[in-house]
């Protein structure tokens, strides 16, 4: 559906590599290549195959309905269980200690209630390439898959990506609440600073549900 | 605790932040002193506002106007007594009316239960495409010109009290169609700043696979062991 339709395809092959090479060095990243290697649409059927659908609006409280447990990126080659995170003492977010991991914030929206529902990821390690290392790759019109602990799967299609300075992070547009049933997926990018053993932005892929 | 973040790039991009809020805050300084938008934050929070959850002072639901809704985000420094504000309302018609200073609060009350309002902030009006919202920094003490008992109800009230307990916290705004509320929300904690996700060095450490096309930069000095070895280094960072 994108103007490059082609990319992710292509992209995916190599994240295969990119997670397997981690798993290696951090855990178990497992990447089932068999269901990467066709951009099979969603499961369940798309009622707005548009690749700039409007998403569905909510107003219910996120903890009447069931968590998230897993994300699929077809795109990608992203295949993991999520881990339940929140807000760390210092008042950041809590991050995966695991760089094969997928955060996912517990505090905020879930798929059929109010948004967002955010996903974070590292996007490599000291030993290379991590979970989101490719999530730059994402480009409209490509779906993301979250499986809801009751079993369904909630189909988002990505609407667009955004670089933030983590000095001037948009707190209220990235974690701010929305009645759109909404998802981001984040993780790092910019200049790396050595010092601070830290990158200076932030990479924000935004995503509305669509199926 | 103070909580001094050290970051050389920060000031000149921040000053740039602030300049740009001073020049869009909404509105007459309704409410408290508005400052600048501090450097660091503390905490921040959010709520996802309806009219399903108002709540009138005698305890009793109270719906607000139909299909209304708003986003109200705040960012928290308890150092020094300064809330951030964003809030955006869609489906909600003014006028606005209360007894405060304003008609945006934040009031003190679980969920289904009524609270007096803490702080007062300027009403959302406007921004030309029909949405309405208002965003800026305001720093205490607060008043709210709400007086009970013969004390003003912002009077005592400290930043650091939504800190220890936000889901005793609610957020709203009043119009005269909806003096109760038009919608309201209970706070949520959500972080402050951005997001640590990634330690760096797929380049500099060898990286297997050949990627190319990396963002990564050059990592200088000895490599962390691991993960977790990353991320407390650069919290470090943001705490004391």
């Amino acid at each position: 559906m994108s103007p490059r339709g082609l990319r992710p395809l292509v992209v995916a092959v190599g994240a295969v590599l990119a997670v397997a090479g981690c798993a290696g060095t951090t855990g178990p990243a497992a990447a089932p290549p068999a269901s990467t290697a066709s951009s099979t649409p969603s499961p369940s059927a798309s009622p707005s195959p548009s690749p700039s659908p409007v998403a569905p609006t909510s107003s219910l409280d996120p903890a009447s309905v069931p968590e998230p447990t897993g994300v699929r990126i077809p795109a990608l080659g992203v295949d993991q269980d999520l881990i339940g995170l929140g807000v760390a003492a210092d008042g950041t977010a809590d991050v995966p200690a695991d760089f094969g991991d997928v955060a996912w914030f517990t505090p905020g929206g879930r798929p059929g209630a109010r948004g967002p529902t955010v996903l974070m990821g590292h996007v490599d390690s000291t030993a290379g390439p991590a979970v989101f290392y490719e999530l730059r790759d994402l480009t409209p019109g490509d779906t993301v898959e979250l499986t809801v602990a009751d079993g369904s799967v909630a189909t988002y299609t990505v609407t667009g990506t955004e670089q933030v300075a983590k000095d001037t992070f948009p707190t209220a547009a990235v974690f701010g609440a929305t009645s759109a049933d909404v998802l981001r997926l984040i993780t790092c990018t910019g200049a790396f600073d050595a010092g601070a053993r830290s990158y200076t932005d932030n990479l924000v892929v935004s995503a509305v549900r669509s199926g | 605790m103070s909580r001094t973040r050290t970051a050389l790039l920060r000031t000149a991009v921040v000053t740039g932040a602030a300049g740009a809020l001073a020049m869009t805050a909404v509105g007459p300084a309704a409410a408290e002193t508005e400052v600048a938008e501090p450097t660091t934050f503390s905490s921040a929070f959010t709520a996802m506002a309806t009219p399903d959850m108002v709540i009138n002072n005698d305890g009793a639901a109270t719906p607000g106007q139909p299909g209304a809704s708003g986003t109200f985000t705040y960012r928290i420094n308890s150092d020094t007594e300064v809330i951030c504000y964003d809030i955006s309302l869609t489906g909600v018609t003014p006028p606005y009316q209360s007894p405060a200073k304003t008609a945006t609060h934040i009031h003190q009350g679980d969920a289904g239960q009524a609270g007096p309002p803490r702080i007062a902030f300027p009403n959302p009006e406007d921004d030309g495409t029909g949405r309405l919202v208002s965003s800026g920094c305001l720093q205490g003490p607060f008043t709210t010109g709400v007086v009970a008992d013969g004390t003003d109800t912002g009077a005592g009230f400290t930043l650091d009290q939504i800190e220890a307990d936000p889901s005793a916290f609610f957020t709203d705004t009043h119009t005269s169609a909806y003096a109760a509320g038009a919608v309201r929300g209970q706070l949520t904690a959500i972080p402050v700043g951005g997001v640590e996700t990634g330690a760096g060095g797929a380049a500099a450490t060898g990286s297997q696979d050949g990627s190319t096309g990396t963002v990564v930069g050059v990592v200088g000095g000895a490599a962390l062991l691991a993960g977790a070895g990353a991320v407390a280094l650069r919290r470090r960072a943001l705490q004391q």
